[in-house]
């Protein structure tokens, strides 16, 4: 059986979303809500605009007033990087020294008795260096402990001291004694003979620099460690102490 | 025009004035809300800035006192002149605690002369920035242990400990380049062996540039170019140097 509309055909209504204004309703109220989506947009942007200015304002004003305030006691903090910079030099010239005291009492420690020393010729790397010669080669091996305060010591680090023995010893054997005892000095990186030659003539322990009859005179050639670099990071940690007197105006005459 | 036709363009329209209205009104106060941000941000970078530079500086004001001792104390061991007198007088007091000799000084790094200071000495100018250096020679006369304690008295002058760091000044900076001890040449040609020894040292002394001064225009009170402290809080300071000077930064 086949269903037949009984309602006449110009009641028949089209049932559509958009309703009978075509839909125009619907976009009316699009329209608003993104308007109003896009003025809460604005006005955030706004409110946010307002008040980060204000903020930036003062935060500049404040940073302006430290600013001078920072400015006026410069002069503090340029005196305080000039007193750590002669602090880290001095520094730098006294971890770059020698210690002959320490030397000449391992020499006296590991001598035999069989041997004496005449005379001793020591040096902190080339004999013939001039001051001018080491203090341009103190600027090529600098150290980074020296980058800030350019100081040019006269025994800059990496050269090698050298002690240059002359002695006496009773035998030969014993010139070989004074060898491997000269190895055994605090620092010591190299011990060399130069030369071993029993005296001939009629000398006499008497007369500088002679040994006596039968006995070889030697010349020993040590070779220390090189000079080491002081730590790069003394800076922070190097402090002063000057004891009780000790300190002078003028750093002058006392 | 049908139903559907007047839909789309109905949305076409609504689309067009959000549109419009985000990019014309919108959007350009976004942006100028974002570069306002960013201003922010870089003022509170400079803010930052700027509190660390005034710490720093409030805490260099609080450790001036303690550093101009330390600088003055400093400039004992590298004065601002050649100060060759009292470097005689240092080595005069070493060598007669030591029982030495102290037998002569010549300024330069060249020995052969003889006699008394070189109180004319030339500083080398070797060293374009930093200290200059002046080198010296010395000739001291004594026996191998008195010498290896003069040569201990002249490294602890200034010394620093290893361990802490700590410098300890008393006295001029010395390098010692090179020392030769031989026999000392008998008086009168005896042929008695003598234990006496002649000690001839070169060392280099150390002076501060001439353009800096030993404390760059400063006072025991305030750095050159910086306001003095309103309240000297009831102690008076001299420009002098203390006489006791213990430094911890």
């Amino acid at each position: 059986m086949r269903a037949v509309n009984l309602v006449p055909e110009d009641q028949r209504g089209t049932v559509s979303a958009a309703g009978r204004s075509g839909g125009g309703a619907y976009a009316v109220l699009a329209v608003l809500g993104g308007l109003a989506l896009m003025a809460f947009l604005y006005g955030v942007a706004a409110h946010d605009i307002s008040n980060n200015k204000a903020k930036a304002a003062a935060l500049s004003a404040k940073a302006s007033r430290e600013e001078a305030a920072a400015t006026q006691l410069a002069p503090y903090t340029s005196f305080i990087a000039v007193r750590e910079s002669r602090l880290q030099a001095v520094s730098l010239l006294v971890g770059t020294r020698f210690d002959w005291a320490h030397s000449l009492h391992e020499l006296g420690r590991v001598l035999p008795k069989g041997a004496s020393i005449s005379s001793i010729d020591g040096t902190v790397g080339s004999s013939s260096a001039s001051a001018s010669a080491s203090s341009k080669s103190a600027g090529t091996t600098a150290t980074p402990a020296s980058a800030s305060s350019s100081v040019a010591s006269a025994t800059p680090a990496g050269t090698v001291p050298t002690l240059t023995l002359n002695g006496c010893a009773t035998s030969q054997a014993e010139v070989a004694l004074v060898l491997q005892r000269l190895r055994l000095m605090d620092g010591v990186g190299e011990v060399k003979l130069a030369s071993s030659t029993k005296s001939a003539g009629s000398g006499s322990a008497s007369s500088p620099g002679s040994c006596v009859q039968n006995n070889p005179a030697f010349i020993a050639n040590v070779s220390f460690q090189p000079l080491p670099s002081p730590p790069a990071s003394t800076a922070p940690s190097t402090t002063l102490a000057a004891n009780a007197g000790g300190a002078n105006a003028t750093g002058g005459a006392r | 025009m049908t139903a559907r036709d007047r839909l789309v363009v109905t949305i076409v329209a609504a689309i067009a004035i959000i549109g419009a209205a985000y990019l014309l009104v919108v959007s350009p106060e976004r942006k100028k809300a974002s570069t306002v941000s960013s201003e922010l941000n870089s003022a509170t970078v400079r803010l930052t800035t700027a509190e660390s530079k005034l710490a720093e500086a409030r805490q260099a004001q609080a450790r001036y006192s303690a550093a101009y001792a330390s600088i003055v104390t400093l400039g004992k061991a590298v004065p601002t002149s050649e100060e060759v007198p009292s470097l005689i007088y240092e080595l005069a007091q070493a060598t007669h605690q030591k029982k030495v000799d102290f037998s002569s000084i010549v300024s330069g790094s060249g020995a052969g002369g003889s006699g008394a200071a070189g109180s004319s000495a030339g500083a080398t100018a070797a060293a374009s920035a930093g200290f200059t250096q002046m080198p010296f020679t010395f000739v001291f006369n004594g026996t191998y242990s008195d010498l290896e304690k003069l040569f201990a008295t002249i490294d602890h002058d200034v010394v620093r400990n290893a361990s802490s760091g700590e410098l300890k000044v008393n006295g001029r900076l010395l390098t010692v380049q090179s020392a030769k001890l031989g026999p000392l040449p008998s008086a009168g040609g005896s042929s008695k062996p003598s234990n006496q020894l002649t000690g001839t040292i070169t060392a280099t002394a150390y002076v501060l540039p001439a353009a800096q001064g030993l404390t760059a225009g400063a006072t025991a009170q305030a750095p050159a170019g910086a306001p003095t402290p309103a309240s000297a809080g009831g102690s008076s300071t001299s420009t002098a140097a203390p006489a006791v000077a213990r430094v911890t930064p």
